[in-house]
């Protein structure tokens, strides 16, 4: 299988500042791939790589075995949208998407099914000034629909949109890769994207950190066992002894990581503390998202590099 | 190529950016009619010079056009419509060519309504005043083609300008203290090198005889020139930079 997009050793500075360092990856076709990382980590970098917009340092980034900018007609097999905002505000979206159908000799038919298909068509003649971010956000995804594409490439498309929104993409995109049509799609909040992907993409500070299915990556990465205890402070402290790490998560329940519910028990047993209940919990997706990208999900402070990226996370 | 001029001369009509500019050129034309009219002395307008400078109001056109040729790129990086633009046609070389082609033709639009506009008005205030009228034939035709000519090449130079600079209120600025600073100022001072500038170039190429000016046609290579420098230092940091 020919991969849609392949990723060889990308890289990318600004002056001292490393973007992207030596990213590799390939998206095989139907599938939709999560790319996610926090903000900064390189998303949108790498996405402008893959678009023609941004030449790399080093490394290339392919697209249907082609740079970008060596396909013809792309439109007609990318669609792709970076920011919600690309348009003029005096000009109508109708007229918006006609200036784009015309460079990739598109009627001006193609423009009203589009419009159609997004729901904007009562606003299709205002200009675009008047819009809702909502609108502006569909808008732009009708602009990567013109050509009817077969990869559609969209960064941080739920950025802004109101939950509503967000279903509406959800369910548009589904039925898009349904028909074999593969999708990128990066977010920094992976329970944007977590109902919507297969696969996940992540990165951080520019790295590739992991590159698995969605499944694989819950069970990869082990949870949590929760324990209910009156003593909590005594239980801790035996916990630590052992070299585990632990969390409060309120007066009565701790969260021990990286171990088995038999092990806990034992210590608890060992140390004497009661315990009213023991649960192997898996953890939550965004557990793991923030745990391989070693912040809360937002700007990397950098006070946790320890925790961040271990390199045997990589797979 | 012809997809995206299309494409292009499709943005310069669906916003109304290039109507204002239009109405803004008739005015000022006006205005200028205006004060030629009330300003030049009973008597006056009956030399060649003064007859050819009362026609030439049209010429005022240019700098529109120009602004029309810096909006057309300019507007793209402002709003951000630049990165649609390139996705849908990644040679970035095409893009920039169509933008010349189309300020071509819309700057022959600026040139044929201010240049009818300025010359009818001119027409009209010499006729009105009961003088003769000593234009020859060869230099009412030099006049009105080179306006048009020039007002053409000026909405491509334009396109260059608003290439390298991408800014757009730096382009509107800079193209701005440029035609109407920096060219008198140095026409003024070293009038052998300000001659060769665009404004200068402009004055030689529709027959305007103030001294120091270069012939009509080597005014218009110069224009030309001009326009062909810029559009390629344009192209090759367009093709060359990041877009973000």
């Amino acid at each position: 299988m020919t991969a849609i997009v392949r990723a060889e050793s990308l890289s990318k500075r600004f002056g001292r500042l490393t973007a992207v360092e030596d990213l590799s990856f390939e998206l095989a076709a139907g599938t939709i791939t999560g790319f996610l990382g926090p903000n900064g980590a390189g998303k949108t970098t790498t996405l402008r790589m893959l678009l023609g917009l941004a030449a790399p340092t080093s490394g290339r980034a392919l697209v249907f075995d082609q740079l970008y900018a060596q396909l013809q007609q792309p439109a007609l097999r990318i669609g792709a949208v970076l920011e919600a905002t690309d348009f003029h505000p005096g000009r109508s979206g109708r007229d918006h998407l006609r200036t784009l159908g015309l460079a990739a000799g598109l009627p001006d038919s193609r423009a009203d099914e589009v419009l159609a298909l997004v729901e904007l068509n009562d606003a299709a003649k205002r200009r675009v000034k008047g819009y809702s971010l909502g609108m502006r956000q569909r808008l732009g995804l009708a602009a990567a629909l013109l050509g009817d594409p077969e990869l559609l490439v969209l960064d941080e498309p739920a950025n802004g949109l109101d939950p509503e929104g967000v279903r509406w993409l959800r369910d548009f995109l589904r039925a898009f890769a349904s028909g074999g049509r593969t999708v990128l799609i990066s977010s920094h909040v992976l329970a944007e994207v977590a109902q919507t992907v297969d696969q996940v993409l992540i990165i951080n500070r520019g790295r590739l950190v992991v590159e698995s299915s969605l499944e694989q990556l819950t069970a990869q990465v082990g949870g949590a066992v929760r324990v209910r205890t009156p003593g909590v402070e005594q239980l801790r402290q035996a916990l630590e002894r052992e070299q585990l790490q632990t969390t409060a998560s309120n007066e009565h329940v701790l969260l021990v990581h990286g171990t088995t519910s038999e092990h806990v028990g034992d210590v608890a047993l060992a140390a004497g503390v009661p315990v009213h209940e023991l649960v192997t919990e898996g953890s939550s997706l965004e557990q793991v998202f923030l745990e391989l990208t070693g912040g809360d999900g937002s700007a990397v402070s950098g006070a946790t590099p320890s925790a961040a990226v271990p390199p045997e996370a990589k797979p | 190529m012809i997809a995206q001029v299309k494409a292009e001369l499709l943005k310069v009509r669906s916003t109304r950016t290039t109507l204002g500019l239009v109405l803004g050129m008739i005015a000022l034309i006006l205005l200028f009619a205006l004060l030629t009219g009330l300003l030049s002395k009973i008597g006056g307008l009956s030399t060649t010079e003064d007859q050819r400078t009362t026609l030439s109001l049209g010429s005022l056109a240019g700098i529109f056009s120009a602004l029309a040729g810096v909006l057309l790129v300019t507007s793209e990086f402002r709003f951000g419509t630049i990165r649609p633009t390139f996705l849908f046609t990644p040679v970035r070389s095409r893009v920039l060519g169509a933008k010349l082609t189309a300020g071509l033709l819309a700057g022959l639009v600026f040139g044929v309504l201010g240049e009818g506009v300025g010359f009818a008005i001119g027409y009209l205030i010499i006729d009105a005043r009961g003088i003769a009228f000593v234009l020859s034939g060869g230099e009412v035709a030099l006049l009105l083609l080179g306006t048009l000519a020039a007002t053409a090449l000026w909405a491509a130079l334009g396109v260059g300008f608003g290439a390298i600079v991408r800014n757009q209120v730096g382009a509107v600025i800079g193209l701005l203290a440029w035609g109407f600073i920096v060219d008198n100022l140095l026409f003024g001072l070293v009038p052998s090198v300000g001659r060769f500038m665009p404004t200068r170039a402009q004055d030689a190429l529709i027959g305007l005889k103030t001294e120091h000016l270069l012939s009509p046609a080597a005014g218009g290579l110069v224009l030309v020139a001009w326009v062909v420098v810029l559009a390629l230092i344009g192209l090759s940091l367009v093709a060359r930079r990041d877009v973000s």
